[in-house]
């Protein structure tokens, strides 16, 4: 839990005011563009940075204060994987396991578990240092889960992934999610992030702009939902468009002949769209599907970086007219 | 200039404020140390003694300057490259190797002429007094231009070779460190050989320019027990560094090619799973194999000294074997030459053979050990996984400092023999013995404490290793330039004075070293070592604590 947290390096202010919840078994993506405080926050978190000002706190554990015992609630997974040379991945997690001060004999099983989990059983006599970077950001979370901490935090696990490596990795956290860990993953891969988090927090210049689920997110960039009508056939997409038309008039109406769709946006209710529905039926429409779509995390992200960019320029404008 | 690596390389360097401060001060020192000297009496003796005396200290200084700054510039310059990725660009540009090495040659070369450009002055101030002829002058700058080049030419042939900017800089200091001083003892180890032997060990002595430089002026045969050397050992040396610069610059240029590129990732080859065939050779060869699978860190052990041994090349066990091996094979040679030489040189003779040997080892091995202990962990990105475990910041010094602390005691222990073998021959020698046994020590501990305080000041191990083998090499080289203008132009309690911080010429006063026994070098040197020591354990800790702290 984050409460009003600030972070000031002299005049700049890299947090500003941020609280955040995240429940136990929760995926958390934080996402931002560069500068906007993530890797801040998860300083902070992990005990390597002291906010200025506000609190933070893991199951209840003081994160700046009590900063031994956050050490053993949390695996931290920096962005620069932290090579060692002429150091096998077998040696690298011996290591970090004899660090975390697991006794000898817990290790040797716990190390073989951890390879298992994350894939990394076969490369175990490959070179940290001669690893590619998906095998690398692999062997990291193992790293990670040596000490069995509760929650796991992840600077851009994704960073740098290809395609497969990308898919690897997220269906790696979703197996961490389902066995009880608490993640907290930023990136800049948008669509990854969809996919695996339960909640997104979105950031910029320090200030939290938005959080909750990405449709909550959605609903918050804009109160219009876009709603898709998709036809047997494309012979009444006319009639249907005509009968949309009639019952919520001013809305944008679009029809695609091609796919045999309608679109249109609209902030009405619920009610509203069942009565167009019900509309389309009760003429004999042949509508196969009735959905609304999500906003795209991209499109939010966006919107949010918009909408921040014409702040930071609205003072400069104001300034050159006067 | 149409090279455009001579552009980026020295143009870029020389317009950097920092260039024209090192400068700036380059050249007050040079005006001080002519300004101390100059003449105040109205009369002077006719000989020129004293501006002799100048400028042979002004070419030993210069000498000394470029042995210990220069071979960094160019054992980075092609490692960095590669290892930033720019290398692979260069030789995809229409920039054949020949250009790409010469212009980098140019840039290191261009950087040394500058600065012995800017002693031009002080050289001819020095000629205006007297008593030195021109061709003294223009020789004494053809062995340092010659240097130059050699070191040069060295520097960037092992950066063709190396992986790591530290690891370039570590070896070309090694190779530096070879042929100035190394080249040179076998030449006073076997005084008066002949036949084929001698023709080497003279030209083989030819090869430094330390030795040109006495040569040229007129300290050639420096404890060479009243035995003086006729051959030109200006000329050997023009000619030997002449042709050591050509072969070593086609070498390079052969290596500056995509091979440097064309390897495979480590696979990882385990022996374990070996047939017993393999296995067993292997075992033959190694003794300890490094590929074998190694056990996992017991109880009661620091995990960062594990750690330290086993990603330091040098720290893997048949490194350490082979290492010990050499230390012990050198301590048989010293043991052997203890035994049947310490009739004809006695034993202090013998005695100082063996503290320069070992002070080498000690210097040239400990920075190289000491230096990245943090700065390699900032670098690397390490440090902030270090800090999320449950290591407490003393944990993580402690063991960084006991994997090189072992490893130092095992390199001196394979070398004590000697002194054991000379006690025996001469059982009065016990004390004397003794406190050599403690200059080492307290030298070890001060490397290798002044080289991890210095190199933690640094994020970049290249700049930390770099630094620290110029802090050390300064102390334990500068003060002897101080001891060879020992009479004239520095009196005897300048020099005392100069050679209290010197753990060589310590250990040297203690043995009885001839030139050094008049000096009266310990405890005080002991004390100087000890404080240093301490304060550098304390710069340390202040600055780990600093790095570690949160943000």
């Amino acid at each position: 839990m984050i409460r009003n947290l600030v972070k000031k390096y002299g005049d700049y202010t890299a947090l500003d005011d941020l609280s955040l919840t995240l429940s136990k078994g929760q995926i958390l993506g934080l996402i931002g563009p560069n500068g906007a405080g993530k890797t801040t926050t998860i300083k902070v978190l992990v005990g390597l940075s002291r906010p200025t000002s506000g609190t933070a706190t893991i199951s209840g554990v003081d994160c700046v204060n009590e900063s031994k015992r956050i050490k053993q609630l949390v695996g931290y997974m920096p962005d620069k994987f932290g090579s060692y040379d002429n150091m096998r991945v077998r040696e690298y997690l011996d290591f970090f396991g004899s660090a975390f001060q697991i006794p000898r004999s817990k290790r040797i099983g716990r190390i073989e578990e951890v390879m298992e989990m994350t894939g990394v059983t076969y490369m175990r006599d490959r070179y940290v240092d001669a690893l590619s970077h998906g095998m690398a950001q692999k062997v990291g979370i193992a790293r990670i889960l040596l000490h069995d901490p509760e929650v796991l935090i992840l600077d851009e696990p994704a960073n740098g992934l290809d395609p497969q490596a990308r898919i690897e990795m997220r269906d790696l956290l979703l197996q961490l999610a389902r066995i009880g860990k608490t993640l907290l993953v930023t990136s800049h891969i948008l669509p990854e992030l969809s996919r695996i988090c339960d909640q997104i927090a979105i950031l910029t210049n320090g200030k939290l702009r938005a959080c909750g689920t990405v449709k909550e997110i959605g609903r918050q960039v804009s109160q219009q939902r876009t709603v898709e009508v998709q036809l047997a056939d494309e012979g009444s997409l006319s009639v249907a468009a005509n009968i949309i038309k009639e019952i919520i008039p001013q809305e944008d109406v679009t029809e695609s002949p091609a796919e045999a769709v309608i679109r249109f946006r609209t902030n009405r209710s619920e009610d509203a769209l069942v009565q167009v529905l019900a509309a389309l039926v009760k003429a004999s429409i042949p509508v196969s599907q009735f959905r609304e779509l999500q906003t795209d995390l991209e499109e939010a992200f966006m919107s949010f970086a918009r909408s921040q960019k014409e702040v930071e320029r609205a003072p400069s404008i104001a300034k050159a007219e006067a | 200039m149409q090279n455009p690596i001579v552009h980026r390389e020295l143009i870029s360097l020389l317009r950097q404020r920092r260039t024209v401060v090192m400068q700036c001060l380059l050249a007050v020192c040079f005006v001080l140390l002519i300004a101390i000297r100059w003449p105040t009496e109205p009369r002077m003796a006719l000989s020129g003694l004293r501006s002799q005396e100048v400028f042979r200290l002004f070419a030993y200084g210069l000498l000394a300057a470029l042995l210990l700054i220069l071979p960094v510039a160019p054992a980075t310059s092609i490692v960095r490259e590669r290892t930033r990725g720019t290398l692979a660009m260069l030789l995809n540009s229409p920039l054949g190797p020949v250009q790409i090495y010469g212009g980098k040659f140019l840039a290191t070369v261009g950087l040394a002429m500058q600065m012995l450009l800017l002693s031009l002055p002080a050289a001819a101030a020095c000629y205006a007094l007297g008593g030195i002829y021109p061709m003294d002058v223009i020789s004494t700058y053809l062995i340092l231009i010659l240097t130059v080049l050699l070191v040069t030419s060295m520097g960037l042939l092992v950066s063709t070779y190396s992986v790591t900017s530290d690891s370039a800089v570590r070896w070309t200091f090694g190779f530096v460190l070879s042929i100035s001083v190394i080249a040179t003892l076998p030449h006073y180890l076997m005084l008066g050989t002949g036949g084929l032997t001698g023709t080497a060990i003279s030209w083989m002595r030819a090869m430094s320019p330390i030795t040109a430089m006495m040569s040229l002026h007129g300290a050639a045969d420096l404890g060479a027990a009243g035995m003086t050397t006729t051959e030109n050992v200006v000329l050997r040396f023009c000619g030997l560094a002449i042709l050591a610069t050509a072969v070593q610059s086609l070498w390079a240029i052969s290596r500056l090619n995509f091979s440097l590129f064309d390897s495979a990732r480590d696979t990882g080859m385990i022996v374990d799973d070996q047939s017993l065939g393999v296995r067993s050779v292997r075992r033959a060869v190694f003794i300890v194999d490094p590929k074998r699978r190694s056990g996992y860190i017991g109880p009661l052990t620091n995990p960062v000294m594990v750690k330290e041994f086993r990603c330091r090349k040098f720290g893997r066990l048949h490194w350490l074997l082979r290492l010990i091996a050499v230390c012990g094979i050198i301590s048989l040679a010293l043991t052997i030459l203890t035994t049947t030489q310490t009739v004809s040189w006695d034993v202090a003779g013998v005695g100082g053979i063996m503290v320069v040997l070992q002070v080498a080892l000690i210097v040239l091995i400990t920075p190289s050990l000491a230096a990245g202990l943090i700065a390699t962990e900032r670098e690397t990105g390490g440090w902030v996984l270090l800090q999320s475990t449950k290591l407490s910041v003393w944990q993580i010094v402690w063991g960084k400092l006991l994997s090189v602390v072992l490893t130092l005691g095992l390199v001196l222990l394979a070398t004590l023999p000697g002194y054991l073998v000379m006690v025996a021959i001469d059982p009065n020698q016990w004390g004397q013995v003794k406190r050599v046994a403690i200059c080492l020590l307290m030298t070890a501990l001060f490397v290798m404490l002044c080289s991890a305080a210095v190199g933690s000041l640094f994020r970049k191990t290249v700049t930390a290793t770099s630094c620290a083998y110029a802090v050390v090499l300064t102390v334990c080289a500068a003060p002897l330039l101080f001891w060879l203008g020992r009479g004239a132009p520095f009196g005897h309690r300048t020099v005392e004075a100069a050679l209290i911080v010197n753990p060589i010429a310590a250990g040297f006063s203690v043995i009885r070293v001839p030139g050094f026994t008049e000096y009266d070098l310990v405890p005080g040197n002991w004390w100087f070592l000890g404080g240093a020591s301490i304060v550098c354990l304390l710069l340390l800790i202040w600055q780990t604590h600093r790095v570690s702290r949160p943000q």
